[in-house]
């Protein structure tokens, strides 16, 4: 009865969904019966039509611009975590040569307000200025900012300014946050930004009834990044005559990023033109680099209006961009039945946003998009808090907030089959949420739109020959090796559900999602297709160009893409960007809705030009282009023709047809309700891509390094619109997991030094460290698009879930809990001293296993 | 990143002679490694330039130094705060005198250094042997000029 019930809800809320999607999805006009498309070119894996530009060389990148009498930025950065400071001196810097104007922390105090935060209460109380003036609070942190002539002169004169400071004693870590000793920023009154406590089902009941109750100790997400290989960059022209800051920048989600600028320089918001080339990777770090748009800007203006550039280093880009969300998880309960299916999971966990929250706390309810991962956990309750600490502020990095949620899934699962004797595939098995109850309502309202994890798995195993390595393993074993098999199933929520963000602030003035395009005949006939949209490497030009080409029957090269957000030129929406997975679903369907109003344009102007009827008509391709063709007749019209008849040649035009423009806008609204706030409860995304990763590990007894003997990732991200282009996000996302569970790590000092301010510290993933990809794709469409794509590409770093996972298969005869998402050979062998020294002894405590009830 | 080394001697010198070479910086700064120049500000202040810097990447630093505390003739303790390439180092350099049979002296001393900044990202592993090595090389110094 109970599964029925909730069946009945699922279908419920998919029900909902689909029944919005049918108003937002743009209908033919009566009688154009030739609208049905064949899908010719979504579903191929054709070559990406951006690589030609940019593997040649010419990508237009911010540090390509070179405008006239344009000046370089140089930022003076605090050497300390957390300190006063007590004397900015820039005389000797001013007085160089080449230096026109500098900036210290006080001056832009004068001339901003600071930027607005998303969080409520305590998280208000923040004063976030884009430089520091009476106290730094990370190191990196801009104290003053130098603008020259040239770059190097910028460089030499940020030598001469004189800062000092009176050091104070930092806050490092979840645990030092929470007690309130040193505050990050006293005007809180606390250094906890959020909290809320996140409740569904019966837990207390669920424990009573449990047949295992396992309780696990404290575990750790670390700190990484993305490393994009372009770095922040910016340039500002403060055009005071026209009371308008023109902004060249990388930053992938301007729509957001205006937002905030605009109320603190004090300027409308129609004030502030974007403008985005090609960008060298974001990953979603990027979204946060508004601060140092601000000061650009406020140079430029300071500097006479002369354009300012400023084009960030990799340590600079490491020290005060963004980091990834660090997250600590504290008093694990998991409650299982006699078959080791989990039945309730309690738990608290602490997020450390770093020095300033920015797009925070949002990820303190971004995780719940995937609250029970896979699995078909019901009864759950998490007590979220976030804090500031002394560390560079947090970004939206690939896999936002949910990896941190998915992994501490994938690890309690892990180590609740480790401690009950359930093998790992096993133990997914038993809890997978099953394809036959797709569309699936979690237990916070979210629906998973559709896929077969457990044919996924299947499929990865045969991949990699599970069964075979079981049996290498073994054997190994016997030899005193160290191997261990491993499995991290993931989710990628996409596109997701702004209303959201009244979780955790209920006044927050933002819901849902939307997205804007435009398809259009140029005068010459040629089809041109304008986006907001600002692609890091997704290959926007190429699916759109399939998806256009579709819709008129012609191919992908005879549409013409213009990608990168330009407030003049460009459509768009307040939700405007790139990030959370989702161009596939919300960009493609806003591009889906404007060529098919072309296309019935296009259809009505042939239907007259040809004296025929436009249920005849035929799209395609002929001796002259792009064209279309009366089946009846033989006639054909070309799109230059058509484009002459409606720009330049339109005398004689009958009336009823002079709404055609053949520039044809379309806003794709993804179909969302704002959540209840009190429940917490509602759909937070539309979609959910899904990927699972297996690896065998060995760990070398002598070095304690771990290496990967064998690897395999399994995609399921609805329809694919181009697999090329999917296999290669896989690729990247697997690469960036990989870094981050082996090698990659944002480490502090407790004095509040970064540890890997470069490459050579930080060691970032490259092809010599990446095993070889054993590649498996299958396809659940979803029910919720109108081609059953899901957005894809973060990855939900998949690779430290299973790095995790086999690591500890490996050493969990020698006693090791995994219970840091970051692993190196240095690391491993303090865990087995720990584990020597019984150190993981309280780590995991079955509280109870009922009597006659083991599996 | 905190650095912190200590250690004793002995000098065939009396306590209060030991003291009078501690706290005169004419005489006590030049023993400090890659020692440039030094600016007296007032009777516990000065300044002091020193080369530093790994390997060929050197640069000078200016060091504000003070004598924080001066027990005659029992104990002398300095303080230094300055800025190197890539960040900042403050000091602190302890000397506890004790009298021991045959009219010579005990120095016992403590030196600890906290370096922050990207240098202390870059250079980190570096820093403590060669900060040791440095270290080292004053206190030579000073056995030696105390005789």
């Amino acid at each position: 009865m109970d599964c029925r019930r909730r069946s009945d809800k699922s279908e419920g809320m998919a029900r909902t969904i689909r029944k919005q999607m049918k108003r937002t999805t743009p209908k033919p006009k009566a009688g154009v019966a030739a609208i049905a498309c064949v899908s010719k070119w979504v579903g191929q894996p054709i070559r990406r039509k951006e690589e030609d530009r940019l593997v040649r060389g010419k990508g237009i990148f911010v540090d390509d611009q070179k405008l006239t009498g344009m000046l370089h930025i140089r930022f003076v950065r605090s050497s300390y975590g957390h300190a006063k400071i007590t004397r900015v001196d820039v005389s000797k810097a001013e007085a160089l040569p080449g230096v026109v104007c500098t900036l210290t922390g006080a001056e832009v105090k004068g001339m901003v307000q600071p930027f607005i935060e998303i969080g409520p209460d305590a998280g208000q109380k923040i004063a976030d200025y884009p430089m520091a003036f009476d106290k730094v609070v990370f190191q990196g942190e801009p104290v003053a900012a130098v603008v020259a002539e040239t770059r190097l002169i910028a460089e030499d004169a940020a030598e001469l300014v004189e800062v000092d400071y009176e050091p104070l004693p930092p806050v490092m870590t979840a645990e030092d946050a929470l007690k309130d000793e040193s505050l990050v920023h006293p005007a809180m009154g606390t250094n906890k930004n959020w909290h809320g406590l996140f409740e569904y089902g019966d837990v207390d009941k669920a424990f009573k009834q449990a047949a295992h109750v396992v309780h696990i100790g404290r575990m750790h997400f670390h700190r990484f990044s993305s490393t994009p290989l372009e770095n922040n960059a910016v340039i500002a022209v403060w055009d005071s005559r026209s009371e308008r800051i023109e902004y060249w920048s990388n930053n992938s989600f301007p729509a957001f990023a205006a937002q905030f600028l605009s109320p603190a320089l004090g300027v409308r918001i129609d004030q502030i033109f974007m403008k985005s080339f090609d960008i060298g990777g974001g990953f979603g770090i990027k979204i946060t680099n508004y601060p140092y748009m601000a000061v650009c800007a406020l140079a430029s203006r300071k500097a006479g209006d002369r354009p300012v550039k400023w084009a960030e280093t990799r340590t600079e880009h490491m020290q005060g961009s963004a980091h990834g969300n660090e997250r600590t998880y504290f008093d694990t309960r998991v409650a299982l039945d006699k078959n080791g299916v989990i039945t309730a999971v309690a738990s608290r966990h602490v997020d450390d946003c770093g020095a300033y929250p920015r797009y925070e706390p949002l990820g303190c309810v971004i995780w719940a998009q995937v609250m029970p991962a896979s699995y078909r956990l019901k009864n759950i309750r998490i007590d979220m808090s976030q804090v500031v600490t002394n560390k560079c502020p947090v970004g939206p990095n690939r896999g936002y907030s949910r990896m941190q949620q998915l992994w501490f899934m994938e690890r309690i699962l892990d180590i609740c089959g480790h401690t009950l004797g359930i093998p790992t595939d096993e133990m997914r098995m038993r809890n997978y949420i099953r394809k036959d109850e797709m569309p699936y309502t979690t237990p916070n309202g979210c629906v998973y739109d559709s896929g077969d994890y457990a044919g996924m798995l299947a499929m990865g195993k045969k991949l990699i020959g599970w069964d075979e390595w079981k049996k290498k393993q073994a054997a190994a074993r016997k030899e005193g090796r160290w191997i261990g098999l491993g499995i991290g199933s993931t989710l990628d929520s996409g596109t997701n559900n702004f209303g959201q963000a009244r979780i955790i602030n209920a006044g927050a003035p933002f819901s849902g999602q939307s997205k804007a395009a435009i398809a259009k005949l140029d005068i010459y006939g040629e089809v041109v297709v304008s986006l907001g949209s600002v692609p890091q490497g997704q290959g926007h030009e190429t699916t759109a160009s399939q998806v256009v080409a579709d819709v008129l029957g012609i191919s992908p090269d005879m549409v013409k893409v213009k990608p990168g957000f330009d407030t003049e030129q460009n459509v768009y929406t307040g939700h405007t960007g790139t990030y959370g997975s989702q161009f596939a679903v919300s960009g493609l369907s806003a591009i889906h809705g404007a060529a098919q109003k072309l296309r019935a344009e296009i259809s009505r102007m042939a239907a007259w030009a040809l004296r025929g009827k436009e249920k005849d008509l035929e799209f395609g391709v002929g001796a002259q282009g792009a064209e279309i063709r009366d089946k009846r007749t033989r006639k054909s019209i070309n799109y230059w023709a058509l484009a002459n008849l409606v720009n330049v040649n339109n005398a004689g035009m009958p009336e009823e047809l002079w709404d055609i423009t053949f520039n044809c806008r379309h806003v794709y609204h993804a179909p969302f309700h704002i959540p209840d706030i009190q429940k917490k409860y509602g759909n937070l995304t539309l979609t959910y891509a899904a990927q699972i990763h297996l690896a065998v590990i060995e760990i070398d007894r002598e070095t304690f390094q771990p290496k990967i003997l064998a690897y395999a990732c399994v995609d399921d991200c609805g329809k694919a619109i181009n697999p090329r282009i999917v296999e290669g996000q896989v690729h990247g996302c697997t690469a960036h997991g990989i870094g981050a569970a082996l090698m990659e790590h944002c480490a502090y000092d407790s004095d509040g030094n970064l540890l890997a301010s470069t490459f050579s510290d930080y060691t970032p993933i490259t092809a010599m460290n990446m095993p070889d990809l054993l590649y498996g794709h299958m396809e659940s469409p979803s029910p919720f698009t109108y081609n059953g794509a899901k957005g894809m590409g973060e990855g939900g770093a998949a690779p430290v879930h299973t790095v995790c996972a086999a690591l500890q298969d490996a050493l969990y005869a020698n006693g090791v809990i995994v219970d840091d998402s970051h692993n190196t050979g240095d690391s491993i062998f303090r865990s087995l001293q720990r584990a020597k020294q019984g150190g993981y002894k309280d780590m995991v405590r079955v509280e109870y296993q009922r009597a006659g009830r083991t599996n | 990143m905190e650095i912190k080394f200590g250690g004793n001697f002995v000098v065939k010198k009396t306590p209060a002679q030991v003291y009078e070479f501690l706290v005169d910086p004419n005489r006590f700064c030049p023993l400090l490694p890659d020692y440039q120049s030094m600016q007296i500000v007032d009777e516990k202040n000065f300044l002091v330039k020193l080369s530093v810097g790994i390997s060929h990447i050197r640069g000078t630093a200016a060091v504000k130094m003070s004598l924080a505390e001066a027990d005659r003739p029992k104990r002398a303790v300095y303080e230094g705060k300055g800025d190197v390439p890539g960040g900042s180092a403050s000091l602190r350099a302890g000397f506890d005198l004790e009298m021991v049979p045959g009219g010579e002296t005990k120095v016992i001393w403590l030196g600890q250094a906290n370096v922050v900044g990207r240098i202390a990202s870059l250079a980190g592993g570096m820093l403590e042997p060669l900060a040791k090595k440095n270290v080292q090389k004053l206190i030579d110094g000073l056995q030696k000029a105390l005789g």
